[in-house]
């Protein structure tokens, strides 16, 4: 056999072995109901219920961080966070929770949120600019 | 709308705008009139070949004109544009204005079409017989570039985004109908605080110029095909290959240096997508760059080499859709937006990677694509195995990455793995693994042939010392208890820096060429002896089990606590070192807290003392945005940030209290009796009443005959600490005043509240802040080992790139010189 077909067989080989490790290591974005039926760790899309408190006190534990997010099936649930209150958290759109469900609690390893960016800050910034007309 | 607005200048943007508008116009002149030039059968004619030149200069000139409108605009303030607006403040400081320029998408655009511009420049200037391929390709990627930015409508639908729009026609809002409204519009809204930095006004700079410059051997590549000369390109490619890998390397690691230095995530990469994208290219144009020596030197490997060339820029190309067409949204820290280009970006990937495989498709009957099968034992073959894994270990960075990209092709709803960056090491280190290990034997090879017996010997001597040093040192620096994985790493990185350094060592004897490929790859094992040691071993110094319980399901279940907390002036005992948060410096609109380290030995006496101060910004945008402060040893880093600080910042309204306002930040008063000599003590120490100082006065109150005041002057120590303080008592027109004194640092507060002339005794009330209401930093120190290997290991493989392109330019010289023998002699490279 030539060379040539050795490492082309060695390329496609690597090649799928690449591609299924990258799928099984693939999760899939779930609700908090999923994370209830499973034991292992997943990620769950949703958004900060604002009206609910927001739970850090760096005075009792400095790792401890409690709040409540609705999953985009609209199912809210608490979430404990081990680490400080990310910075302005409050603002966040979007969340993304990598954890698991401990009892009724989703136990979040990670988090990622999204801000409003700049460029969707704009209309925040009009309603401030209003607010200013509306004093003088 | 005929409003006529007050106050606006509209001048240098209509100035911007159009020098866009000819950017555009005259790339595309540019790009077509090289097109003719090159298609043009009469060789004499240099008509086409003058127009595209004047094209291209005028397209020059109106890019650096772009640029000093958009500084103007920034400098003045002119708020009335939607870019000043966006991205400058009237507090920014002038140095980071440049900043600015990079923090929107259009700032970015015109930074790639600059560097293009001036690399066109370089090649009008140098490329000689190539100019005219080479240069419609250069064209074109420079025409894609300014459509990027024209902004303009066309049929109803935006095309590109212009930093010359005004910031009425970019938001909607009622407000825009007042003729008057930029009085209400005092201030920008800021440069992000994160991108104040002197990092971010080189890094995008440096790291645009390694985009901007995989265009050349892209345009060398095409131009091969396209004139049917498949060999001589592959000269003048390398040399730019070489510069491309060196500059986009750079750019690169400088992110990442500054993403250390200055960015909370707690470390040098974290897998981001963003950070992904920068670095694909990089790795085929690394592998391109071997594989043009193979075929340079056997003839060997036509088609790797083009194909890697061509994806190289193409992976640019895409790394830029990635990054900005907001298609990242979830996977990516980095907040990238959509700015409306996303299918504009599509076609510019599609356009580029369809030229390039309709040519190579058109070409591929005439490609001196060998039949023979390469020497095993020679340099070449393993260089082209070497450059496949590199090929491959790039192809798992884009299958990953673009999770998001085949979400929305496919309409799946697939997530990235849950542990990315365990999932990108392990995968991406088994790639190192081999080749490492290629890097090293391969240096033991000859080019062509070798002699079996000997080559055998010396790898499997060099091979067996390297296992010896890299056991001892993944057992010295604990790598052996991570995954097996990385222990193969380091050692395969110890085996390629020996190898090399045999090379280097070589040098010496007179065999000078391969020295810049020796460093560079010694450079490289460097960098990932640093990275694996570093990124592997890191340990959070600041592991904090205080705090109270949250149950005992959380206490199970939870991850090591990494933050801690400090009280003011409470030293704490934090992995071998005495930490004590001591106070803090505004140098607005930065919060330094100073943060004190000693080292104790046994008897009690300071070995090591350091102070660091990592800072915040309470942003009124953003929010607490911290920036960490590190210590830097020679074989570690200690690396310190506040994650969390009760600071306000601007919004604070730092208005005065009333005196019962004020005490409610204490605990209840206690009140003492005492003499002079006694002592009271206190939660966090103890003060002695020195003495009775019956001279004393208050500003501004002058004393009647009658009137007394007095000082209780105390000593106070606290955690260590001596402070003083001197409380007055005062009887003024029979009526008696206390002047109450605060400690803020221990925070205390004293009042000297009655004399009881009996007992020869003052009363005195100490009032105690309580620890809610003491200053305090929550923070997270990670301990780096070894990271110094993965700077210095960049700063040689750049080294060693500078080399192989001074040798490589010589070549390129010879090669053209006036009279070339009829075959160079370039065998050995």
């Amino acid at each position: 056999m030539k060379k040539s077909s050795i490492i082309g067989i060695i390329v496609i080989a690597v090649a799928i072995a690449v591609i299924i490790s990258t799928y099984s290591s693939s999760s899939t974005y779930g609700s908090f109901n999923d994370a209830s039926k499973t034991t292992s760790s997943l990620q769950v899309v949703g958004h900060l219920v604002k009206d609910k408190e927001l739970y850090y006190d760096a005075h009792k534990d400095a790792n401890y961080f409690s709040f409540y997010m609705t999953d985009n099936k609209g199912q809210e649930c608490k979430i404990v966070f081990t680490g400080t209150k990310p910075q302005d958290f409050e603002r966040s759109e979007q969340i993304v929770l990598t954890g698991q469900m401990v009892g009724k609690e989703f136990h979040a390893s990670k988090i990622l949120m999204k801000c409003p960016s700049k460029y969707t800050q704009d209309k925040v910034e009009i309603t401030e600019t209003k607010a200013k007309t509306a004093n003088i | 709308m005929d409003t006529a607005f007050k106050g606006e200048h509209l001048l240098p943007g209509q100035l911007g705008q159009f020098f866009v508008i000819l950017a555009f116009g005259s790339a595309l002149l540019s790009a077509i009139s090289y097109f003719f030039a090159t298609t043009n059968t009469n060789k004499l004619d240099k008509s086409w070949q003058r127009l595209g030149r004047i094209g291209f200069f005028v397209n020059s000139i109106s890019t650096v004109s772009i640029a000093a409108c958009l500084f103007y605009i920034i400098f003045n303030h002119l708020f009335e544009y939607h870019y000043a607006w966006a991205h400058s403040s009237r507090t920014l400081p002038v140095y980071y204005i440049i900043s600015c320029f990079w923090e929107g998408q259009e700032g970015s655009f015109w930074l790639f079409a600059f560097w293009q511009a001036v690399l066109g420049n370089i090649l009008i200037w140098k490329a000689k017989s190539w100019e005219n391929p080479v240069m419609s390709v250069v064209g074109l990627a420079q025409t894609l570039i300014a459509s990027m930015l024209l902004g303009v409508e066309v049929l109803g639908t935006r095309i590109g985004s212009s930093p010359f729009i005004l910031l009425r026609q970019a938001i909607e809002g009622p407000i825009f109908s007042r003729p008057d409204y930029l009085t209400y519009i005092k201030d920008g809204n800021g440069l992000n605080p994160l991108l104040q930095n002197y990092w971010m006004v080189i890094h995008p700079p440096t790291l645009f110029l390694g985009f901007a410059s995989m265009v050349v051997p892209f345009a060398y590549a095409i131009a091969g095909l396209w004139e049917r000369k498949y060999k001589e390109w592959i000269q003048p490619a390398l040399s730019y290959s070489l510069f491309g890998c060196m500059i986009l390397g750079t750019g690169v690691i400088m992110g990442s240096f500054w993403a250390y230095e200055s960015l909370n995530f707690g470390g040098f990469w974290a897998w981001d997508p963003v950070e992904n994208a920068s670095m694909l290219p990089w790795i085929t144009l690394i592998g391109a760059v071997h594989v043009l020596v193979v075929y340079k030197n056997t003839g060997h490997s036509y088609f790797t080499a083009t194909f890697l060339v061509l994806i190289s820029f193409v992976l640019v190309l895409y790394a830029s859709f990635l990054s900005r067409s907001g298609i990242l949204g979830e996977t990516s820290v980095h907040s990238f937006t959509d700015a409306g280009l996303k299918w504009h970006l599509v076609i510019d990937v599609l356009i580029f990677l369809g030229l390039a495989a309709a040519l190579v498709i058109a070409r591929w009957k005439e490609l001196p694509i060998t039949k023979k099968d390469e020497e095993t034992y020679s340099r070449e073959f393993w260089m082209f195995v070497g450059a496949i894994f590199l090929g491959l270990s790039c192809f798992h960075l884009v299958l990953v990455t673009s999770i998001p990209v085949w979400n929305w092709i496919f309409g799946t709803k697939l997530a990235p793995p849950t542990e990315p960056v365990k999932h990108y090491n392990v995968i991406q280190a088994s790639f190192a693994v081999v080749i490492t290990l290629l890097t090293g034997f391969t240096q033991f090879l000859k080019y062509k042939k070798t002699d079996t017996t000997r080559f055998f010997i010396t790898t499997l001597v060099y091979l067996a010392c390297s296992a010896l040093i890299g056991g001892v040192v993944v057992y010295a620096t604990g790598v052996y208890k991570l995954h097996f994985i990385f222990s193969l790493v380091t050692i395969g990185a110890i085996y390629t820096v020996m190898a090399n350094a045999k090379v280097l060592a070589d040098v010496f004897k007179g065999k000078i060429k391969l020295a810049g490929s020796a460093v560079a790859h010694i450079g490289f094992g460097l960098i990932l002896i640093g990275a694996v040691i570093a990124a592997g071993t890191s340990s959070v110094v600041s592991q904090n089990n205080s705090g109270i319980g949250y149950g005992d399901e959380f206490a199970k279940t939870s991850n090591p606590k990494e933050n801690i907390m400090l009280y003011k002036n409470q030293p704490i005992q934090m992995g071998g070192y005495t930490v004590t948060y001591v106070g803090d410096s505004l140098a607005s609109p930065n919060h330094y807290f100073k943060v004190d380290y000693k080292k104790i030995d046994a008897s009690g006496k300071i070995t090591e003392e350091f102070m660091l101060k990592p800072n915040s910004q309470a942003n009124n945008k953003m929010g607490l945005v911290s920036s960490p402060d590190t210590k830097h040893y020679l074989f570690h880093d200690l690396y310190t940030h506040v994650t969390m600080a009760p600071i306000k910042g601007d919004l604070d309204e730092n208005a005065d209290h009333t005196a019962e306002d004020d005490d409610k930040n204490y605990d209840p008063p206690v009140a003492h009796e005492v003499a002079v000599g006694d002592t009271i003590r206190f939660r966090e120490g103890f003060m002695v009443l020195k003495s009775l100082n019956k001279e004393s006065h208050v500003e501004n109150i002058a004393l009647k005959a009658n009137d007394v005041a007095v000082g209780a002057a105390f000593e106070i120590t606290s955690h260590g600490s001596a402070y003083k303080a001197e409380p007055i008592f005062m009887i003024k027109d029979g009526n008696a005043f206390d002047f109450a004194k605060k400690v803020d640092d221990a925070g205390l507060k004293l009042r000297f509240s009655k004399i009881i002339p009996e007992q020869n005794k003052v009363e005195i009330q100490v009032l105690q802040q309580p620890e809610s209401k003491k200053p305090y930093i929550v923070m997270k120190a990670i301990d780096f080992p070894y990271i110094n290997f993965f700077w210095s290991g960049t700063i040689i493989m750049v080294i060693g790139f500078l080399m192989s392109i001074f040798r490589r330019n010589k070549e390129l010289a010879r090669v053209e010189a006036p009279k070339p023998q009829a075959k160079p002699k370039l065998q050995k490279a």
